[in-house]
């Protein structure tokens, strides 16, 4: 009797905190949404409804392009992080590879170290190496702290890849052109898919990263938003939020199926 | 003889195809990664000058970083960091260990509301609770309409409000590590453990604690060594009378006048904490799991 009590109050507490938990992730989220239609300018409680902010924000131009070097960086540094994934992640296929703890220590080190360090190394290489920094400076960036992500979720899916596929496909005299790209390639394409969308949403989201090695005159959306911050007007970061929080939802639940492959990536 | 020399060959040609694919990131994290560290080690043994560093050896940087003018520093982003990761692991367990037992379909449900705000811009979260805790903001208003205080609280720009805003975002690091050795947890075992009589509190300190102690190894990686650097959560809701290590070593590098031989030696300082910490967790871990295995 006594213990199904305990049991009950396990579950319920529990419970309890799961809800808290939940609680305590979304008010600040739901706050912002909120208050994105407050019609102040700084911050302050609730002073009356209003969409003028949405419509500043589609005029600011400074926001339009901070949002398009964003997605620029993000695009590039995807596609070539990816591209250096794919390749270590087969060259690391081979067991027996001579330089496997070589590529593997430079592969996994940079992710237990904490990102300032990296932001501040980069910084002083481009001081040491007289390089103005820049879009490129950013982008150099954003692929060599994506790398280590991509190399390790498409390492992770090839590792329990079926090597019957491949030796029937050599039994019946298939090329090995023919074989990597109707049979591996295929297999590797979910791995690669999450790969890309892990390394997209951490260049979208660096900030310390690139606050190190952005120049003035390039500004990516969070480093603008920090500023816009600091700076105290806040105006069009309530509703430039919102309309980010709307692409996290869009990405995340509407799309079921980029939802598994991100769970799966983690 | 022959069999084995081709199989040699064979075995060489393919130790090579891995050096080629391997050998693009090796270089660029050679060139973009290691070296940018031997360029800290260097300009740490240097001297300031208000833009740049003049090339005159010096031991000053590390003298004054490890001086009485730092402790402040380190002992804050040391407590930071335990902190937010002790926090982290006391809320992220019941809630890691309620997904974990919740049925099937729910799970994957609940593990998205813990992902979406982890996928959410970190910049656009604190500034979300700069609009909660400020001293004009949601949370005092609604707590002085209610009648609750008659005054704002001053939560914004302390201590507090870093350490809360630190949990708030390190919880799905801890959360989702915890989860996934949690889901792999054989729950007969508990119910064997009470069958024998123990009951549910031994038998979670025996049982499912030990067992997921690597869950919680990994989670704390993940939120301990980031906080240490932390650097915009203090910014943006903190103060500037206390001042984080990451705080620091940014005003070194970004103020005028610079002081990058200083940035470089905190930098290599909280480096080599980073490395004793992960030696020291590595070595726990090993003893740890070879006990099991007697």
């Amino acid at each position: 009797m006594k213990r199904i009590n305990i049991s009950q109050f396990y579950k319920g507490f529990n419970l309890t905190a799961f809800s808290l938990v939940m609680v305590f992730l979304y008010i600040p989220i739901l706050i912002l949404i909120i208050f994105s239609f407050n019609d102040a300018k700084i911050i302050t409680g609730w002073r009356g409804f209003t969409t003028k902010y949405y419509l500043q924000l589609v005029e600011n131009d400074a926001i339009k392009e901070a949002f398009r070097n964003t997605m620029l960086i993000a695009g590039l540094s995807t596609l070539i992080s990816t591209i250096f994934g794919i390749l270590t992640a087969l060259g690391m296929e081979n067991k027996r590879f001579s330089g496997r703890r070589i590529v593997s220590a430079l592969i996994y080190i940079p992710l237990v170290i904490p990102d300032i360090l990296m932001g501040v190394s980069l910084a002083l290489l481009f001081n040491f190496t007289r390089v103005n920094t820049g879009m490129l400076t950013v982008l150099i960036a954003h692929i060599t702290f994506c790398i280590s992500y991509t190399v390790i979720v498409i390492q992770s899916r090839l590792e329990g890849f079926d090597y019957s596929l491949v030796e029937a496909a050599m039994d019946l005299g298939a090329k090995p052109a023919t074989i990597f790209w109707k049979i591996k390639f295929p297999l590797m394409l979910p791995g690669i898919i999450a790969a890309a969308l892990l390394a997209f949403t951490l260049s979208i989201d660096d900030f310390i990263i690139t606050f190190f090695t952005s120049g003035r005159g390039f500004d990516t959306l969070p480093i603008y938003v920090e500023g816009t911050i600091r700076r105290g007007t806040i105006t069009t970061i309530n509703s430039l939020s919102t309309l980010m929080i709307g692409f996290t939802l869009f990405l995340v639940v509407i799309t079921k199926r980029v939802r598994k492959v991100l769970i799966s990536s983690l | 003889m022959n069999q084995g020399l081709r199989f040699t060959r064979d075995q060489n040609r393919k130790n090579l195809a891995s050096w080629l694919l391997t050998t693009p990131a090796l270089l660029w994290l050679l060139i973009f990664f290691l070296i940018p560290y031997l360029i800290v080690i260097i300009y740490s043994f240097l001297t300031p000058d208000i833009y740049d560093v003049n090339f005159e050896f010096s031991l000053d940087a590390y003298r004054q970083a490890l001086g009485a003018d730092y402790l402040k520093t380190f002992f804050l982003s040391f407590r930071l960091a335990v902190l937010t990761t002790l926090l982290c692991v006391l809320l992220g367990f019941p809630v890691a260990y309620y997904i974990a037992r919740a049925k099937d379909k729910l799970k994957n449900t609940l593990l998205v509301f813990i992902i979406i705000p982890f996928w959410t811009n970190l910049i656009i979260r604190i500034f979300s609770w700069r609009i909660f805790l400020a001293y004009n903001g949601v949370l005092n208003d609604i707590l002085i309409k209610a009648g609750v205080i008659g005054a704002p609280l001053e939560i914004m720009r302390t201590d507090l409000a870093v350490i809360l805003v630190m949990v708030y975002v390190y919880l799905p690091y801890m959360i989702l590590p915890l989860y996934s050795v949690l889901e792999k947890l054989d729950f007969t075992l508990l119910q064997a453990a009470m069958d024998l009589g123990a009951n549910e509190l031994k038998a979670f300190f025996r049982i499912t604690l030990p067992l997921a102690a690597e869950g919680i190894f990994a989670g704390s990686l993940l939120v301990f060594i980031p906080a240490l650097g932390a650097y915009l959560i203090p910014q943006l809701v903190g103060n500037q009378k206390s001042l984080y290590l990451g705080q620091v070593i940014t005003y070194k590098i970004k103020n005028i006048p610079r002081n990058w031989p200083m940035a470089s030696a905190l930098s290599l300082i909280l480096l080599f904490g980073v490395a004793v910490l992960l030696l020291l967790l590595f070595a726990l871990y090993k003893r740890s799991k070879a006990r099991r295995r007697v």
